[in-house]
């Protein structure tokens, strides 16, 4: 039932997320078809590429949005003390959070990219599925350091809109420092796609793995990071 | 004889410099209604939550329902047999009254639904209303459903009554003396001392983060003593600094004392040293509490 409640706690955020980024692409993808010839493939093929780096930037916000919660901020409104109550440790309310934010987050990184591969179907601009899959897996593999991110944050910061404006800025800081100063690491690049499209063909060259790999163990670092916060805090 | 449902010894809490509750050393035993009286500010709900493991206790320990708090896995486990409700009857406002109810109930595998309808009927709680919706008293009330309906051994009240109209207290009320009948165990804490002296067995008060006071209410109805004097000249007021005198006020020929014990040993001094008139009265709760927390 801690499922339960996680989800009642983020499904409107979620839905509207996840509308927000199928109504987008659709709209887009469909409407920049029209614009296009069909032996512009390659033309094509760079739109997909600017899609993915809007997609890139409503994923992120919506999965630091949906990081946001748990019993810090409930301790600002005023719950914890029940949901401190029952009979669960404090990493199995945890737990459920990130276990739902994770199926969140990948359902908002293929929605997307499903509704771009129909809608190209059905224009006759068919995109290759390795494309899909490669962008739909370098956003959630990749991107998973910006929900661990949130995680760790709302489980830091107490304050309903302290945490978020945290994370948020967070995010903001981090795109600007890495794009100014330490560009080959930039997270945001590396999600975007931006290090492994061929410029002449907008198509995938390689895949990043040791980019992806090195988000996955920072997201991975920043929720152990999050549990021993969790359990040392006090309510 | 059966062990104490809450044991501490002394448990302390501090914030930084300030110290929160001090050298705690507190026994409730099992099967009884005991209330936990206290200014605001003197430590009850800290102590409640070092109990449930929500704060952590600067030093000391103890038990609750022989499990030790400090103990994440043990405390999670005592929890199974605790029910609590908070001061400020928190409740997930993005729920109804049902989600609420099957959500709470899916923890417990002792649940009792009969309890649960029984209640909703006799509180009239909106089941698709959303919590967030629902006035004071029926987020008390529903605050409350799911605490008699999970079964407990141990149910920590603070404040139970806060928001409930007075038919509602008195149900409340009722319901807690049936609950102790059935061997439930109750602590709670309360500012309405009418209340308490209708349904405690035991109070203990806390001021200033120290245990006061802790005894049965018998035994404060059966002790405590108001004791008014006059005398023909002024009153000689060191002669009655003996043991169970708490306080000696003064007017005129007319001296009063408060006392928590050894009344007719004070009256028969009052009798050696000429008191020409001489009045004792037992003393309610509501004045012991008031004595006990100016006195510290």
């Amino acid at each position: 039932m801690l499922w339960y409640k996680a989800w009642l706690e983020t499904r409107s955020r979620f839905l509207t997320c996840l509308a927000t980024l199928t109504i987008f692409c659709a709209v887009f993808v469909g409407h920049a078809q029209t614009l296009l010839r069909r032996e512009w493939t390659a033309d094509y093929n760079r739109l997909l590429f600017v899609s993915q780096q809007y997609i890139v930037i409503v994923w992120v916000l919506a999965v630091v949005l949906l990081g946001m919660g748990g019993i810090v901020r409930e301790k600002a409104t005023g719950t914890s003390s029940l949901t401190l109550s029952l009979p669960v440790c404090r990493n199995r309310l945890l737990m459920s959070r990130v276990g739902l934010g994770l199926f969140q987050a990948i359902a908002l990184g293929i929605v997307p990219w499903t509704t771009i591969f129909l809608v190209s179907s059905l224009a006759r601009m068919p995109i290759s599925i390795s494309q899909v899959a490669f962008y739909t897996t370098l956003l959630i593999a990749g991107g998973l350091s910006y929900f661990a991110m949130a995680i760790l944050v709302s489980s830091s910061v107490e304050g309903e809109y302290t945490a978020p404006a945290v994370a948020f800025g967070l995010v903001l800081i981090s795109a600007i420092a890495f794009d100014a100063w330490l560009r080959p690491f930039s997270l945001w690049r590396l999600v975007s796609g931006d290090y492994c499209i061929d410029r002449q063909t907008y198509l995938v060259s390689h895949f990043p793995w040791r980019g992806t790999l090195a988000s996955i163990s920072a997201a991975i670092l920043m929720l152990l990071a999050s549990m021993r916060i969790i359990q040392s805090r006090e309510f | 004889m059966i062990s104490p449902a809450i044991l501490t010894h002394d448990l302390t809490k501090s914030y930084g410099p300030v110290p929160a509750v001090r050298d705690l050393n507190l026994a409730v035993q099992a099967n009884r209604i005991t209330a936990f009286l206290g200014q605001n500010g003197a430590g009850k709900s800290t102590t409640i939550k070092m109990l449930l493991g929500m704060v952590r206790p600067t030093r000391g320990e103890g038990t609750v329902l022989g499990k030790r708090i400090g103990d994440a896995e043990q405390n999670r486990r005592l929890r199974q047999n605790v029910a609590y409700v908070a001061e400020n009857k928190p409740l997930y406002g993005y729920m109804t009254v049902e989600q609420t109810i099957r959500f709470a109930s899916s923890f417990y595998p002792d649940w009792r639904t009969d309890s649960e309808k029984k209640l909703l009927h006799e509180y009239r709680l909106p089941l698709h209303q959303k919590v967030k919706t629902l006035s004071k008293g029926m987020r008390t009330k529903l605050a409350l459903l799911l605490a008699f309906a999970r079964r407990p051994e141990l149910l920590i009240l603070d404040e139970p009554s806060e928001g409930l109209d007075p038919v509602g207290i008195e149900h409340l009320l009722q319901l807690l003396v049936a609950e102790a009948a059935e061997g439930v165990t109750i602590f709670f804490s309360s500012h309405q001392i009418a209340e308490v002296e209708r349904v405690a067995d035991h109070v203990c008060i806390l001021n200033a983060g120290r245990l006061a006071l802790n005894a049965s209410l018998d035994e404060l109805r059966q002790s405590y003593r108001r004791i008014d004097f006059v005398f023909p000249s002024l009153p000689p007021e060191r002669e009655f600094c003996i043991a169970g005198v708490e306080k000696i006020q003064t007017a005129g020929h007319q001296l009063s004392l408060f006392a928590s014990r050894n009344a007719d040993a004070v009256v028969e001094r009052g009798h050696d040293l000429g008191a020409v008139s001489i009045e004792v009265a037992p003393v309610g709760l509501r004045d012991i509490f008031l004595e006990t927390v100016k006195e510290n």
